[in-house]
């Protein structure tokens, strides 16, 4: 009975707490250490034996990344020119220092080494920790898309939790603000993840947005947590949401959330201390 | 009357879960990543409150509960902490009724406890309104499939651990008396 009394107390006060205490810090870099070592070689040896069996798309492969690096250079002589023009805007507008480094972000590449098998508390780690600057609530990405956030840091290793796990009903709840990609003063929404079907949901879209399927979703930037424009997904559905007063998009995640490798912590620079 | 070498099953148990961690999520594909879910250290409860008593079942399974929950953390720490020395406790009392250790026995004993495990931890994270899963759905979709997940974990288990953790007193006195 102690026990039980004992053992909720300890749930609640875990459930809404930032910061790792030392014993935890301690069991998660000793782990880390190992964890690591075994993770990556087993995961070279099945993204081999994975390329091996599709070793006939190669060449579909190739032509695809070629197109899209034709692509890419265009945008490039595109990106210049707008970034150019942009710096002279700011100096026309007379932006701060702070307004200038607002959007200048920095990605830390991190090696993934180990995923946890608790059905309700899927995380990753990742082989990056306070040492290298890592905060809690960093947005993690991959190439794809917005995986998750930085739950929680110790010194050599930090935990991401998936935004999978982000229930909006959840008293530990973080939520994720998104836009549409081209639409971003009209569109406004929340993000949350159906985990009976699989997909994300945006919610409480103004039913005067227009949102249809195969628009691009991404990050906001409101609130200060998550940078602005982080890939998250894409539509699949929009129909009106549970009160008949918003919209509800069901949203394909851009990024897969298993069998990770490598991601990207994005680091934003911090407006009080820059 | 056995008894376990306690020392080597906490070594062997803590590189089952570095496997658990870092290479299972490898060998799973990825549309069964959100289904099959083992958790080796609490088949090695189960054999430890099988062979070693109610006490030791208890320890073991609040330690590496508390371990796993540690690594795992996101929402809170404790679910399978609580869960695993509960069922530890309580498979070790229920074997001390009996004085005979089958395979069958066995493989039951981590069937129905793994059920009953994710089962009490889907209604502590119920509890805590961190999940809104309907049951039906958490029973169909992970706990079914993990349970004879681990049941095969078990079974692949059962002979090592015989062989080298396992010693039996009696017959060991009665070798050293002879």
């Amino acid at each position: 009975m102690i026990g039980l009394i004992l053992f909720i107390a300890i749930m609640g006060y875990t459930l809404r707490r930032s910061g790792a205490t030392w014993p935890e810090r301690f069991v998660n870099d000793a782990f880390g250490t190992v964890q690591g070592a075994l993770y990556r070689p087993v995961g070279a040896v099945a993204e081999f034996f994975r390329d091996l069996g599709r070793l006939s798309d190669v060449y579909k492969e190739n032509e695809v990344l070629k197109q899209t690096v034709a692509r890419y250079t265009q945008d490039r002589v595109r990106y210049n020119k707008i970034e150019s023009d942009n710096k002279r805007y700011e100096e026309l507008l007379h932006f701060t220092e702070t307004q200038k480094q607002f959007y200048n972000y920095k990605y830390l590449f991190a090696q993934v080494i180990a995923s946890s098998t608790n059905p309700y508390d899927k995380t990753i780690k990742i082989l990056l920790g306070s040492r290298d600057g890592i905060k809690e609530r960093m947005a993690v990405i991959t190439a794809d898309g917005l995986v998750g956030l930085v739950s929680s840091v110790s010194e050599f290793t930090s935990t991401v939790m998936p935004i999978t796990e982000m229930d909006p009903a959840s008293p530990d709840v973080i939520s994720i603000s998104a836009t549409i990609s081209g639409k971003e003063d009209s569109a406004f929404g929340i993000i949350e993840y159906n985990k009976e079907n699989g997909v994300l949901q945006m919610s409480k879209i103004d039913e005067n947005a227009k949102v249809e399927k195969g628009d691009t979703v991404v990050t906001a930037g409101k609130g200060n947590l998550l940078p602005k424009g982080l890939i998250i997904g894409t539509v699949l559905s929009n129909q009106v949401g549970d009160y008949g007063l918003t919209h509800t998009a069901t949203i394909q995640p851009a990024a897969k959330f298993d069998h990770l490798y490598e991601v990207m912590v994005v680091v934003a620079p911090d407006p009080d201390n820059p | 009357m056995m008894t376990m070498r306690m020392n080597r099953t906490i070594v062997v148990t803590l590189a089952l879960l570095l496997l658990q961690t870092a290479v299972i999520p490898w060998l799973i594909p990825s549309a069964w990543s959100d289904r099959l879910l083992p958790h080796l250290p609490f088949v090695m409860t189960v054999f430890v409150a099988m062979f070693a008593g109610r006490h030791r079942g208890f320890l073991f399974g609040l330690g590496f509960g508390l371990l796993e929950d540690t690594l795992s953390y996101g929402h809170m720490i404790g679910a399978y902490a609580f869960g695993m020395a509960l069922f530890g406790y309580l498979i070790g009392l229920a074997a001390e009724q009996r004085s005979s250790r089958t395979l069958a026995l066995l493989l039951v004993t981590v069937g129905i406890g793994s059920g009953l495990l994710d089962l009490l931890v889907y209604f502590i994270y119920k509890l805590f309104l961190l999940t809104h899963l309907p049951i039906a759905y958490v029973v169909y979709w992970q706990v079914v499939p993990t349970l004879l997940l681990q049941t095969f974990a078990g079974l692949l288990l059962y002979l090592p651990v015989r062989r080298w953790f396992v010693k039996n007193v009696a017959a060991a006195k009665e070798e050293a008396n002879a």
